[in-house]
């Protein structure tokens, strides 16, 4: 056995030679069985130092993991040019999952619009024009009286607050720039509407 | 010097198809994995199992390892991992391993006991070794001790060595070979002596 083959092979176990070498040795030390044995017998020095009283020095574990992996079929042999796919698939991923996630979103937003509907709208509905509340105009003989407004009935804010929720809840699927488009787009949506409908071409336009 | 760079270049051939290289690293960690699952489990015979099984995972996933982190790392990982669920499923099911005990004759432990390797031949020949490699270090002299006992019990790098030495580097390289070769020396005299289970070394 050459001694510098040797020498290296211990700074190898150190985790001490260089990569270049390292590779022209590991080939070597998968194929030589002599030189396995020696890496083995490296490893009881090391184990009978640190004292690694637990194990049974003899016993032939590497024999049992080779006996079961003889059964198993070699591993892929391009594996290199498959990790450089995964990285290329890797940095798409985000860009997939957004545009998956705003196509759900409008999926959705465009389903719970289309269901029965939203309490909002029922309270828009049921509540009467508000000019008929009012007074018109002072009747003669009375004084007169100013009116002050009163705020818009909570339940108007109802859908938008429905999505808003729903979007949140499922912000697992989105990304936040799409998510807080979204939520955006709904608050900005209630400020002139009373109740009213937004048309769905907006929403899917925000959405996406 | 890039750590870990002999680890990835065995997995890099593993990966490769080369099944000789997984070997190099199964005789390389065999020890640590049995000494870190039998935290986990205090049956031997069982942390072997356990650190089988462990190597054979580690094996199918291989071509998912990128070699991000270190090769021990991700291996330990696994290994404890399966320990874990080992003692999970073993502690879920008691009464089923006491019956199972309790229903088999006697042939149940006689193949339990072989299986553990528990006989006194595979005690001696351990002891064997121990003794052995410890009456090799003794008389190794006392720069190529040194150098080994902080590499192996230390965990030293050779530059850490070099400087609590105060040598070159190359030195150290030098003394660790040195040591180690003397300690084979003297384990393959007793194994190929009489004892004829030097193919067990590994």
């Amino acid at each position: 056995m050459n001694e510098e083959l040797d020498s290296q092979l211990s700074a190898m176990f150190d985790d001490e030679l260089l990569p270049a070498e390292c590779e022209l040795l590991a080939r070597r030390l998968s194929r030589d069985e002599h030189l396995k044995a020696r890496w083995g017998r490296y490893a009881i020095v090391g184990a009978v130092i640190r004292a690694e009283r637990g194990v049974r020095l003899n016993a032939p574990l590497a024999g049992r993991v080779n006996a079961v992996l003889l059964a198993e079929p070699a591993l892929a042999a391009h594996t290199a040019p498959r990790d450089r796919n995964q990285v290329r698939l890797r940095w798409w991923q985000p860009l997939a999952g957004a545009a998956v996630a705003a196509g759900v979103a409008t999926v959705s937003i465009m389903w719970l619009r289309a269901q029965a509907p939203l309490p909002g709208q029922l309270v828009a509905q049921v509540t009467p024009p508000r000019q008929a509340s009012l007074p018109t105009a002072s009747s003669p003989g009375q004084g007169d009286s100013y009116i002050v407004p009163r705020p818009k009935p909570a339940a108007v804010m109802v859908p938008s607050t429905e999505l808003a929720n729903y979007v949140v809840a499922h912000s697992v699927f989105s990304n936040p720039v799409t998510r807080r488009n979204l939520l955006s787009a709904f608050m900005t949506s209630e400020a002139p509407a009373t109740g009213t409908q937004e048309p769905q071409s907006n929403v899917k336009a925000i959405a996406q | 010097m890039s750590a870990d760079a002999s680890d990835l270049s065995l997995v890099r051939r593993v990966q490769r198809g080369d099944k000789g290289a997984f070997d190099a690293l199964v005789l390389k960690y065999q020890h640590k994995l049995v000494k870190l699952v039998m935290r986990y489990v205090r049956n031997p015979a069982e942390a072997e199992d356990i650190a089988q099984e462990a190597f054979i995972k580690a094996y199918r996933a291989l071509p998912q390892f990128r070699g991000d982190s270190a090769f021990y790392t991700w291996l330990y990982r696994i290994a404890i991992n399966t320990a874990k669920n080992a003692v999970v499923s073993r502690d879920r099911s008691p009464v089923e391993y006491d019956l199972d005990r309790n229903n088999n004759d006697e042939s149940y432990d006689m193949q339990g006991r072989m299986k553990d390797s528990e006989t006194p031949e595979g005690l001696v020949l351990t002891d064997e070794i121990r003794s052995t490699v410890n009456a090799a270090i003794d008389a190794l002299p006392e720069d190529l001790r040194t150098a080994i006992v902080l590499r192996e019990l230390e965990g030293l790098s050779y530059e850490e060595i070099a400087a609590a030495m105060d040598c070159p580097v190359g030195t150290v390289r030098s003394r660790i070979f040195r040591a180690r070769e003397a300690i084979d020396r003297r384990l393959r005299e007793v194994f190929e002596g009489g004892l004829g289970r030097a193919e067990e070394l590994g």
